[in-house]
């Protein structure tokens, strides 16, 4: 459960600080690409708790 | 010496009692007095005059009184979420004007920030309340279980007494031991996860959050249900074994004893009367100190789920559909929370009935 509690954690912080960045992001082309980016890394890291 | 003087010297002898005035000491203080209502003594005397046990009108005071404490504690965090909210309203109609859509942005998360915050502190106290109140219900248990299964066998019901008492007592240890380290954290995460919900643009992890809150439930009921069935068949079938070995004995008594035999199995009758008799009063006691361990618990989060699911519901119009969403699946947690403790308390009572049941006079 420890292990667990601690991915939650992980998970937390870098949704959120994700967001935040994803919020401060200039209007450019490249900008939907990183989104897309920054999905397949909270992607990973809730697969995290499988490991 | 009449009925109820047998009746109460028996008591003393078989059921210690440090043990049940340490339950309602530990009762009493966590459920702010409720359960001086329903002491030991009051339910013998109750049992032995034929009185009603729930006569008391100031026990209704009392629990109204308790009530209407909740609730002002809940409206306040209510009405500061809701203060937080017209807030994120008045920015996002405001936001038209600076131009810079950006800092509208942030301005909003940082709201959702501190309505999660003051969200968070009141869900954890709440998890804190329920984690501490099935300990205590356990402990209860594990006081009250040893008693009457020493009643039981002093019946003479040998063999319910030997099969039930271990199959209880892990029974017991077992299903505390999965709601304590399983069961209500998973709620506590999935709770987290949807307080995460709250401030992100898009949906990162709401089904992972109900999946998570959903499996705790079923997870529950499942345990309930097979531990339900365990105790109840195995409970029918000692009970016919020992039922025919007390119609032995009797009888055999009554027979083939000469003269005095009658009257030693109108004895033993008189006797395990007796003993049935004190086993109820002391289930009835525990039975009752379980449902008031959980009645003040249950209150505070079932006054506090409703606030929040009102508080949802009147966010809608102006703050958006994620945030009224997000509080309102908070009042859901809590909705879980409030069950799972029920379903525990529920299963404790099923333990305690079906000792009762065993023997029953």
């Amino acid at each position: 459960m420890d292990r667990i509690a601690d991915c939650i954690k992980d998970i937390f912080l870098l949704i959120l600080s994700l967001t935040f960045i994803e919020i401060l992001l200039p209007n450019s082309s490249l900008s939907k690409y990183l989104k897309f980016l920054f999905s397949v890394i909270i992607l990973a890291t809730i697969l995290n708790i499988f490991k | 010496m009449n009925f109820d003087e047998i009746l109460k010297e028996q008591m003393k002898n078989y059921v210690n009692s440090e043990d049940t005035d340490s339950i309602s000491d530990y009762a009493g203080r966590l459920s702010e007095g409720i359960s001086d209502y329903f002491t030991i003594d009051r339910i013998l005397d109750a049992t032995l005059n034929g009185k009603s046990i729930f006569q008391d009108s100031q026990l209704i005071t009392d629990l109204k009184s308790l009530f209407f404490y909740e609730i002002k504690g809940a409206v306040v965090i209510a009405a500061e979420i809701i203060i937080v909210c017209l807030i994120i309203g008045l920015l996002k109609n405001m936001s038209n004007s600076f131009g810079e859509s950006g800092v509208t942005k942030i301005a909003t998360m940082i709201c959702g920030a501190v309505i999660v915050g003051l969200a968070m502190t009141n869900f954890y106290e709440i998890y804190n309340l329920t984690a501490e109140s099935v300990k205590t219900i356990t402990y209860t248990m594990g006081i009250l279980l040893p008693i009457l299964i020493a009643l039981v066998i002093a019946m003479g019901q040998v063999a319910s007494g030997t099969i039930m008492s271990p199959l209880l007592l892990s029974a017991v240890t077992f299903f505390e031991t999965v709601i304590k380290n399983i069961v209500i954290p998973m709620i506590f995460i999935s709770t987290v996860l949807t307080f995460l919900n709250c401030l992100t643009e898009k949906d990162y992890v709401n089904h992972i959050a109900k999946f998570i809150r959903k499996t705790a439930l079923v997870v529950t009921g499942l345990i309930l249900t097979i531990m339900t069935g365990i105790i109840t068949v195995q409970g029918l079938i000692v009970k016919t074994t020992d039922s025919i070995l007390m119609g032995t004995a009797r009888y055999s008594l009554d027979t083939f004893i000469p003269i005095v035999g009658g009257f030693a199995s109108d004895t033993i009758d008189l006797f395990l009367k007796c003993m049935g008799s004190i086993k109820n009063v002391v289930g009835v006691f525990g039975i009752l100190t379980v449902i008031v361990l959980i009645m003040v618990p249950i209150l505070k989060i079932i006054t506090v789920a409703v606030i929040y699911k009102v508080t949802g519901l009147i966010l809608e119009p102006f703050a958006g559909k994620k945030l009224s969403e997000g509080v309102f699946d908070i009042g859901s947690s809590l909705i879980s929370m409030g069950a799972v403790l029920l379903l525990s308390s529920f299963l404790f009572v099923i333990f305690i009935s079906a000792i009762i049941s065993i023997g029953g006079v």
